[in-house]
């Protein structure tokens, strides 16, 4: 790649040089020029249908699919002439002249190129006096409805599914004006990847019947997170509407999942939204929990782990922050002790994208877990000892769970919620999910991702490291953290695979952690 | 002039000599008649001789393009290590053209002994003849005149003795003009949608199974025997003295209003005038011509006083605002409505169009609705501003020409026959809505 | 599907089966079928590419290309239905529903509209019983159609009957070819 030869060539008046090989509109971005385009998606092969790209190339007797012309030394290109314009709004008028006047009921509405472009380029009026094509819904399976009135045949979808996802469920049918995207009946969009053909969509055509007259794109506020849902660590954006998650959409990153996400990850979202949460911190009182404030809480918490021995079930779903912060507890705890244990289910690759699949692991920050020196047992709470004090750390229960959680001294949940047939709890501090505060995780190759937050928690919910923080300090811990930079600060300070790492450089597309070999090297101890 | 009539004098007859003589189908009648002598020389050649020769005599592609046949196949870089195809185009689906077919059913072996030279030439092993899936006779004529040449050992493993190994296969289409479009054509072969791919990459760099391959027209190839039996001057030497890149022989099938429709063969640069009313008669009885399509319904109309300047070659009839392309020649009397006419070419482009651009899906048919409604009667003038901005969309935007195509008659007509469409606008003239329900 | 007015094509061929009743769905691709296959298959360096071939086998066997056509002819090479699909939906030569006993295409491109062609259709619409272009005359042994360009246009009308292609079709000769159609 060192060695690819450099093309230089002048867009819009702007000189650049890229690598041979760059095709017209990829280079164009290099200078904050957007080519308007339909079919092209840099996660896809090349289509050159939607003849939406055409630009002007000097000296070229014809206008050029930019999408499909690879640059040339001393090209001079041309986008927002009369002429490519001219051809732009021709293919915009082409477009419309069958699509229905459907904006105020579509969900595409406010998030769709066909009026983003038609808006900027198109025609005001439309010269087309015949009927309209028409053709039915369909239920292509799965979560994704068809709209054929809608579409554009732009073959976006076509293509994911047989070049990305390798299996070949949809079909260009029929030639012509007649032509629609088609499935063979029983062998529907039933593949682990296939919610990705929504996202593509330029237009309303197809849609996500989970999602289907929800919300307005222009009422939902995005925030760059990354997907709970398994060890992949698929970067994306949840979309929020007044507090509530509407849904995840998956965000570009080269380095983990390309530009997709899987239909599983983004079922994740409804647990984000789940409404059965403990709001204000609870203190054991007569059989029953009481609500009282933090101060108080936290003290009664410091009262039941001071001096005692702990056992720490840790989430694999929570931050690094948060799972670095109960590490220190547990060290302090004399004997302290730690697990967890992760949910798995089968793995479902993206064939044609390289290492990325729906992982085995259900939890997004497994290897952080395993860094923070947590281990992982089908059964966490066997060595539970009489004599320990229980923390459980937002981790799910199953039945044997309980029943030796039932052996220890006391119990501390800090959670979202509280496990249904628990006893012994001597304290409940709720704390924010994922989608309420800002951290990291560690996926499954060690590349540690920030999530930001996208929502605020309910009623007195605080983020999880500053809970774990104030619980620090009333154990007697002199460090006091009051904004989640801080705590990563000081992990990374104390571990030497997270060595040197900060937000800043994290960004929001992350970095990997060192090597074993180059924490050794960096001179730190594990 | 070709099957059922007796030539006339005027026709240089070459590729359609034989065209209703039974016996010429067969291997044996082909030998008796002269046929597979430039094949045996040929395999005793160097490929690169073989196509300089063809570059020297002038041949172009006779399928439409009229591309350089002997350029063409210089293209293909021999020696590369890769397997290299040769398909010839027999997907004869040009409204007006039927010329292969009958190269196929009266002289298949013709037609091999081209493939078989052709192959040989740009260093292809394999040739598939793609044949459209309703030519009933020339698939039967086709297939058992392969199997005929691979029992005599003329193609095969060890061609004509030579050593070298040159197979021809049949392909059979299933019904789409499209297929016509060489790139189309190889997905096709692939076992694919039949769309066009954009070029580049060009054919002779990655073809069909993304190998090195050249595809011809079957009048190309049929040619390729003559030439290098006669010599690459006598082909030249059949032109217009101030012509010299129009050269040998074409086959024009003459079709629509004339008293004598078929297929004529004549030399490059015949005058259209004398071919029009001498040799295919002149129209009915009773009428008179009005339009011309000379190449096929993908080159513009002409009206009379440009066809009767004209000369039978591709510069000729460029000059004269049209196309050689694949001299499918439709004739008009002025019975005719060009309007309902035009209605039905860009009907024809419509169904056949592969849906992947733009302009062409949604402009073909919008065209024909458009025209459809104007003969129906209910047409208004902004129609036809409208349809000459639809046929400029659908030009020069597109990855292959069919789109070029729609719009060509619809231009050319409105150019010279407006009045026909302003008088149904008007309502001057009764409607000429189909007659079928 | 495609439900609305279209361009092209006359009557939308309606994908039901036309009041045909449809046989059980016999395998195709044994015996000797299969080994036919497989030797078309060596003359490509790739399995995909009998797949028209392959269709035309299919059909000539069932007189259709059915959905459990394209279930077998994907399993046989290799692909999805799906796929197999979007390539028979692509081809008008492949039918998607069964057909009558004669399927009778006439050409109405332009050469031969200029011709009289729309009248060779009338006429056989007319001998046939059927009441429209594309649905099957009650007695299900024809169907006709519309069709493009046959490549014949100087051999004007040209018709083809199932894959019998007839030349020089006039009005008055329909009447014949129909009738020693019918007493076949």
């Amino acid at each position: 790649m060192a060695d690819t030869p450099l093309v230089n060539l002048t867009i819009e008046g702007r000189q650049t040089s890229v690598p041979a090989g760059t095709t017209i509109l990829e280079a164009a971005k290099t200078v904050g020029v957007l080519i308007p385009h339909y079919c092209y998606h840099p996660g896809l092969p090349i289509a050159g249908v939607c003849r939406m790209c055409l630009v002007d190339v000097e000296k070229a007797p014809k206008l050029a699919p930019a999408c499909a012309t690879y640059v040339a030394e001393g090209q001079v290109v041309t986008v927002h002439n009369a002429k490519a314009r001219d051809a732009r709004t021709g293919v915009l008028e082409m477009l419309l002249i069958n699509h229905p006047l459907d904006c105020p009921i579509c969900d595409q509405s406010g998030e769709c190129e066909l009026q983003d472009y038609t808006y900027a380029e198109g025609r005001a009026d439309s010269r087309y006096r015949e009927p309209k094509r028409f053709n039915p819904v369909e239920d292509f399976g799965g979560d994704v409805l068809y709209v054929p009135n809608r579409c554009i045949l732009c073959t976006r979808c076509v293509r994911f599914m047989e070049d990305v996802a390798k299996e070949p469920t949809l079909n260009v049918s029929e030639r012509g004006d007649r032509a629609y995207i088609g499935c063979f009946e029983g062998k529907d969009l039933t593949h682990p990847w296939s919610g990705n053909v929504v996202d593509l969509c330029p237009v309303g055509a197809l849609l996500s019947k989970d999602f289907l007259n929800k919300a307005r794109a222009w009422e939902l506020d995005r925030t760059a997170s990354v997907c709970p849902g398994c060890t992949q660590g698929c970067n994306t954006i949840v979309e929020t509407r007044d507090n509530v998650v509407m849904r995840l959409k998956p965000r570009s990153n080269e380095d983990v999942n390309g530009y997709f996400m899987c239909d599983y990850g983004r079922t994740t979202y409804r647990a984000l939204n789940r409404r059965d949460r403990i709001e204000t911190p609870l203190v054991a009182d007569n059989g029953g929990m009481e609500s009282i404030g933090w101060e108080l809480a936290i003290e009664s918490a410091g009262n039941v782990l001071r001096g005692r021995k702990v056992f720490i079930l840790a989430s694999p779903s929570l931050s690094n922050e948060a799972l670095h912060l109960l590490k220190r507890i547990s060290a302090i705890s004399d004997g302290g002790r730690g697990a967890f244990r992760v949910e798995r289910g089968d793995e479902a690759p993206l064939a044609g994208v390289e290492d990325l699949a729906l992982r085995a692991e259900r939890a997004p920050n497994v290897r952080g877990a395993e860094l923070m020196g947590f281990r992982e047992s089908d059964s966490p709470l066997t060595e539970l000892t009489r004599d320990a004090v229980l923390i459980v750390a937002d981790h799910p229960l199953r039945a044997n769970d309980i029943t030796h959680a039932a052996r220890a001294a006391a119990v501390i949940v800090i959670g979202t919620t509280l496990p249904e047939g628990l006893r012994n709890v001597a304290v409940a501090l709720p704390i924010a999910n994922m989608a309420e505060e800002e951290g990291t995780f560690t996926n499954l190759r060690g590349r540690v991702q920030r999530f930001l937050q996208a929502k605020v928690a309910p009623g007195e919910s605080r983020p999880s490291w500053s809970v774990l923080a104030d619980l620090l300090g009333a154990l007697g811990e002199s460090a006091q953290h009051y904004t989640a930079s801080s705590v990563f600060a000081a992990l990374a300070a104390s571990h030497a695979d997270f060595s040197g790492l900060t937000y800043d450089r994290l960004g929001l597309r992350g970095l990997p952690v060192l090597t074993a070999q180059q924490a050794a090297g960096a001179g730190g101890v594990a | 002039m070709g099957y059922p009539f007796k030539p006339h004098p005027r026709e240089t007859l070459v590729l359609s000599k034989y065209f209703g003589e039974r016996e010429a189908i067969s291997l044996d009648g082909w030998q008796k008649r002269g046929g597979y002598v430039a094949l045996k020389n040929a395999l005793g050649m160097d490929p690169v001789a073989i196509t300089n020769v063809v570059k020297e005599s002038g041949l172009r592609g006779r399928g439409g393009a009229g591309f350089p046949t002997g350029l063409k196949w210089s293209f293909m870089k021999l020696g590369d290590g890769k397997p290299h195809y040769l398909c010839c185009n027999a997907d004869e689906s040009e409204p007006g053209t039927f010329k292969d077919r009958e190269i196929m059913r009266w002289t298949p072996h013709a037609l091999i002994e081209g493939c078989a030279i052709a192959s040989y030439a740009i260093g292809a092993e394999t040739c598939y003849i793609y044949i459209r899936g309703e030519f009933t006779e020339p698939l039967l004529r086709m297939e058992a005149a392969v199997t005929e040449a691979y029992a005599a050992g003329i193609i095969g493993p060890n061609a004509m003795g030579s050593g070298k190994t040159v197979n021809v296969w049949v392909h059979k289409g299933a019904g789409a003009y499209i297929c016509g479009e060489e790139t189309a054509m190889m997905n096709s072969i692939e076992g694919k949608r039949g769309n066009p791919r954009i070029k580049p990459p060009f054919p002779a760099v990655s073809g069909v199974f993304g190998m090195p391959t050249t595809i011809n027209n079957v009048e190309t190839l049929a040619a390729v025997p003559h030439i290098l039996n006669n010599g690459a001057e006598w082909y030249k030497k059949m032109a217009r003295p101030d012509n010299p890149k129009s050269t040998g022989t074409k086959l024009w099938s003459v079709c629509g209003n004339v008293a004598r429709p078929g297929n004529y063969e004549v030399e490059m640069g015949f005058p259209f005038k004398d071919f029009l009313y001498d040799l295919c008669g002149g129209p009915p009885t009773g009428r008179k011509f009005k339009a011309v399509i000379p190449g096929g319904s993908s080159v513009p109309f002409m009206n009379m006083e440009e066809a009767e300047a004209a000369f039978m070659d591709y510069e000729g009839m460029v000059a004269q605002g049209t196309m050689l392309g694949s001299a499918g020649c439709i004739v008009f009397d002025d019975t005719q409505s060009i309007p309902k006419q035009v209605a039905r070419l860009a009907r024809f482009y419509a169904h056949e169009s592969c849906a992947q651009c733009t302009q062409c899906r949604e402009g073909t048919a919008w065209t024909t609705k458009i025209v459809e409604r104007i003969v129906a009667g209910n047409g208004t003038s902004e129609d036809l501003d409208t349809l000459l901005d639809i046929a400029e969309q659908m030009t020069g935007k597109t990855i292959c020409v069919l789109s070029d195509s729609c719009a060509a008659p619809v231009v050319s007509a409105l150019q010279r026959f407006r009045g026909e469409f302003e008088a149904l606008i008007k309502r001057k003239v009764q409607p000429a809505v189909p007659v079928v329900a | 599907m495609s439900h609305g007015p279209s361009a092209a094509g006359g009557a939308a061929l309606k994908s039901s089966s036309h009041g045909h009743a449809v046989a059980p769905y016999k395998q195709v691709f044994v015996g000797e079928t299969r080994d036919r296959l497989e030797e078309l298959i060596k003359r490509y360096p790739t399995r995909q590419a009998v797949l028209l071939p392959a269709l035309w086998m299919v059909q000539d066997a069932n007189g259709w290309v059915s959905e459990e056509g394209m279930v077998e002819t994907a399993d046989v090479l290799g692909l999805t239905p799906a796929y197999v699909k979007g390539v028979v939906t692509f081809y008008t030569m492949y039918h998607q529903h069964p057909v009558g006993r004669y399927f009778i295409q006439v050409c109405t491109t332009t050469p031969c509209n200029v011709c009289g062609a729309e009248d060779v259709v009338n006429a056989f619409l007319k001998q046939t019983g059927c009441e429209e272009l594309g649905v099957t005359s009650p007695d299900g042994k024809f169907t006709v159609i519309e069709v493009e360009c046959l490549g014949a246009c100087g051999f004007a009308t040209p018709v083809m009957v199932n894959s019998e292609f007839l030349e020089n079709v006039t009005p008055d000769r329909v009447p014949d070819i129909v009738g020693r159609l019918k007493r076949s």
